[in-house]
């Protein structure tokens, strides 16, 4: 435990002064005057900006549209993750003919294809919900593929030893032993989707926090903006880091070897 | 049906051909409508009109230069921050979390900031896209070093070589595979952020002409645009995993 | 034997690759085994064993000859045939008790009948006490010990095991195999054991059946008449060891030929 505290003393100080240094460094710009008046507001109009954002009323009713669309992408894109990838990653026939256009679709920019889901779903949160569907499907059916394929086929012959039905199979060994990837597919899904509505909602919403952050731009208020901006990276990293510690404790569970 | 494996790659690309012959058919008859979704025969015959009257190549030419110079910046800072992490694993213990964070986070979304801060030109989305890769290939970086096998650094210390040394001689090759993950990683963060913010700010290349294509109504043009930069991330995927499989076959 | 076999195999193959210039895993083996025999398996490394198991539990269909458990031909698992797999296959994620009662749940058995038939098998396995413990906090051979439970608890006619204690160490294999002895003995189970350890065939069985190199054929049976239970006394017995000699002269000569073909 001495050790414990001892380390988290050696984490706390470098962190503590890079985040002085970045502080003073962006005080420094903001106070100079190099840069175009308030594009870069002094640290005190941040903090000053990020709590009025709180304050405001209209964040919340914006924030729940983004989650709701976030949700949504999620459900449909997750589903459908989830169902490919367990057929391809079940099938090697099925693999080999169609997870290489999910391997090269994988990285290309989803955004683009905004245009297109605006014609499908009109302008409203069905095409954001949408716009993070697919953004999140390809992830997450290559993860769930991978998790499949990942696995102990010796598990798979005591299930057909036992001769199980398919969704015996399914339920019982594969999902219970993919869960560490599956968590892995998630979180990846979570933060692609969260992106894909974002980046929608500032080319073309009424709501939602992408819609407050052009706002705030078109307004010229830089600390809403900045505030705003600063409470979607929390969101982000908030649930990326969450499902990231559930991954982990899942992925100890299925460690076989601890004692031998 | 029984298919022989080699067979699943053409098997795909086969239902793949069979799907947008059948969609073809679909649009014709009125099932789907074509003011959603264009003719698959409009689509293609877009294409070299894209190409004649809309410089595609030059676009082109705009688009990977800018994810060629944003995607080595990326990997270059990205690994020499990354092997200063492993050399202090203080430091690394500190930022490693940060880094993730910086990752996770939408960076994209603040390209006004961007926009204001560096002008509307190219060196905008070279930055954002930098910024965007950057910490990937940090990560990336990072976990290649580390799970160098110990016993090949024993091996270096046993030899008596010095630290840079060891570090030329055992970790950086051992480490290199990772490393060319960590560009392959770059390139394709890079890739993304370039067309995506291209397209967000209507400026540069591929992504650009997309946006226009779809702020005029052009139905088939934009879906044929959509198609040209997905058939050029494709090949660029292609390129990378070929350079790397060659480069790995070299030792 | 007098009453009809538990499992009769008839001229088994098991071809791999094209008809001509494949390769032959299993030759044409017959044998059968009686209710309540324990019958051992030995032959070198790559002889087909470990086909040959796959093919006896169903999971394998073989290329020629056929299997009946039961009178019944086999063409997929049968409900009658439980499988010990050599690698450890206890599932991670679920404690020595739901792992025991797996068959029993797969069955639609209900939650308390399940525990109470599963408990008799991890009693019997000498595992009782551990019934809440996940398999990462139990030893090699406690896990194999879950496994042998748990195909135990379908109370299968015929159990197959295919080298299940092989990634033991020499004194668990030892303790298991007595183990393994007591539990033949108190539930009558007719046992097939495929393994490469001759002591281990010689301490356990009432008749061995020698495999010679790919292709697998059978080379010759012996039968072991060591009196039950087989005790230290006995296993230390000069009969004992006269057993294993020959077993090792006729398996010497097949391991021979094995590694010569692998050069």
């Amino acid at each position: 435990m001495v050790a414990f505290a001892r380390l988290r003393q050696g984490v706390l100080l470098p962190r503590l002064v890079a985040g002085v240094v970045l502080l003073a460094c962006w005080q420094g710009l903001a106070m100079s005057g190099l840069l175009f008046r308030d594009v870069i507001p002094t640290v005190p109009a941040l903090a000053a900006g990020l709590v009025r954002v709180f304050a405001s009323p209209d964040f919340y009713a914006n924030l729940a549209v983004t989650s709701a669309e976030l949700a949504a992408a999620l459900v449909a894109g997750g589903v459908a993750g989830l169902v490919v990838g367990l057929g391809l990653g079940a099938s090697p026939f099925a693999s080999g003919a169609f997870e290489p256009w999910l391997n090269y679709l994988g990285p290309t920019p989803k955004i683009i294809l905004f245009p297109l889901l605006i014609l499908m779903f009109g302008v409203g949160l069905e095409s954001k919900m949408a716009m993070g569907a697919v953004s999140c499907f390809f992830p997450i059916a290559i993860s769930v593929a991978a998790g499949v394929r990942g696995v102990d086929a010796v598990l798979l012959r005591v299930g057909r030893s036992f001769r199980a039905r398919w969704d015996q199979m399914l339920v019982k060994i594969y999902l219970p032993a993919m869960v560490a990837p599956l968590l892995n597919g998630a979180r990846l899904g979570f933060g692609v989707a969260l992106i894909g509505v974002l980046l929608a909602e500032t080319k073309l919403a009424k709501q939602g926090l992408g819609f407050m952050v052009m706002d705030a731009y078109q307004r010229f208020d830089m600390p809403r903006m900045y505030g705003l901006l600063m409470v979607s990276v929390g969101l982000a990293a908030g649930l990326n880091l969450l499902l990231e510690r559930l991954a982990g404790r899942a992925g100890l569970r299925n460690i076989r070897r601890e004692r031998s | 049906m029984i298919l022989p494996p080699r067979a699943a790659p053409w098997f795909g690309v086969g239902c793949i051909l069979l799907a947008l012959v059948l969609l073809q058919g679909a649009i014709e008859a009125g099932w789907v409508d074509v003011y959603i979704v264009p003719l698959p025969s409009d689509m293609l015959a877009a294409l070299p009109r894209l190409v004649a009257d809309e410089n595609v190549v030059g676009r082109f030419a705009i688009t990977f230069g800018e994810t060629l110079a944003s995607g080595l910046l990326a990997l270059v800072v990205g690994v020499a921050l990354g092997m200063a992490l492993q050399h202090w694993p203080r430091l690394l213990l500190a930022f490693e979390s940060w880094f993730a964070l910086l990752a996770a986070a939408p960076l994209a979304m603040a390209y006004p900031l961007f926009l204001v801060l560096f002008g509307r030109g190219p060196l905008t989305i070279i930055v954002i896209a930098f910024a965007s890769a950057l910490a990937p290939v940090v990560l990336k970086t990072v976990e290649g070093l580390s799970t160098v096998r110990p016993v090949l650094m024993d091996v270096g210390r046993s030899l008596r070589l010095s630290r840079g040394q060891a570090f030329r001689m055992i970790l950086l090759p051992a480490a290199l595979p990772q490393i060319f993950v960590g560009l392959r990683l770059a390139l394709v963060f890079a890739l993304i952020n370039v067309v995506g913010v291209e397209f967000l700010i209507n400026l540069g290349g591929l992504g650009q002409l997309i946006n226009e294509l779809a702020e005029r109504f052009d139905l088939p043009g934009t879906w044929a645009a959509i198609g040209l930069v997905v058939g050029v991330s494709i090949c660029f995927f292609l390129l990378l995993e070929g350079g790397e499989r060659w480069l790995r076959s070299r030792g | 034997m007098t009453a009809a076999p538990l499992l009769s195999v008839e001229r088994l193959t098991k071809r791999f690759g094209p008809a001509a210039g494949g390769l032959v895993a299993v030759d044409a083996m017959s044998f059968a085994v009686g209710q309540g025999e324990f019958v051992s398996i030995i032959g070198p490394s790559g002889c087909g064993k470990s086909t040959l198991f796959s093919m006896l539990g169903g999971l394998v269909a073989p290329t020629g000859g056929r299997i009946e458990v039961e009178g019944a031909l086999v063409t997929g698992p049968h409900p009658a045939v439980g499988m010990v797999f050599q690698e450890e296959s206890c599932f991670p994620w679920r404690s020595v008790q739901d792992n025991v009662a797996f068959p029993l749940e797969l069955a639609g058995i209900p939650r308390g009948e399940r525990q109470d038939r599963a408990q008799l098998f991890i009693d019997m396995v000498g595992l009782r006490g551990f019934e809440r413990r996940l398999p990462s906090e139990l030893s090699g051979g406690m896990r194999q010990r879950v496994c042998i439970a748990r195909t135990l608890a379908a109370r299968p006619r015929l159990l197959l095991m295919d080298e299940p204690f092989a990634a033991l160490d020499e004194q668990t294999r030892l303790l298991l195999g007595d183990k393994v002895l007591q539990i033949q003995q108190q539930l009558n189970q007719t046992t097939l054991l495929i393994t490469h350890s001759i002591t281990e065939a010689v301490q356990l069985s009432d008749r061995i059946l020698v495999m010679t190199y790919r292709p697998g054929r059978l080379k010759r049976v012996v039968e072991v008449n060591l009196p039950r239970p087989r005790t230290p006394d006995v296993v230390t017995s000069p009969a004992f060891g006269a057993t294993v000699a020959a077993l090792w002269r006729d398996l010497r000569e097949e391991a021979s030929r094995g590694m010569a073909a692998e050069r």
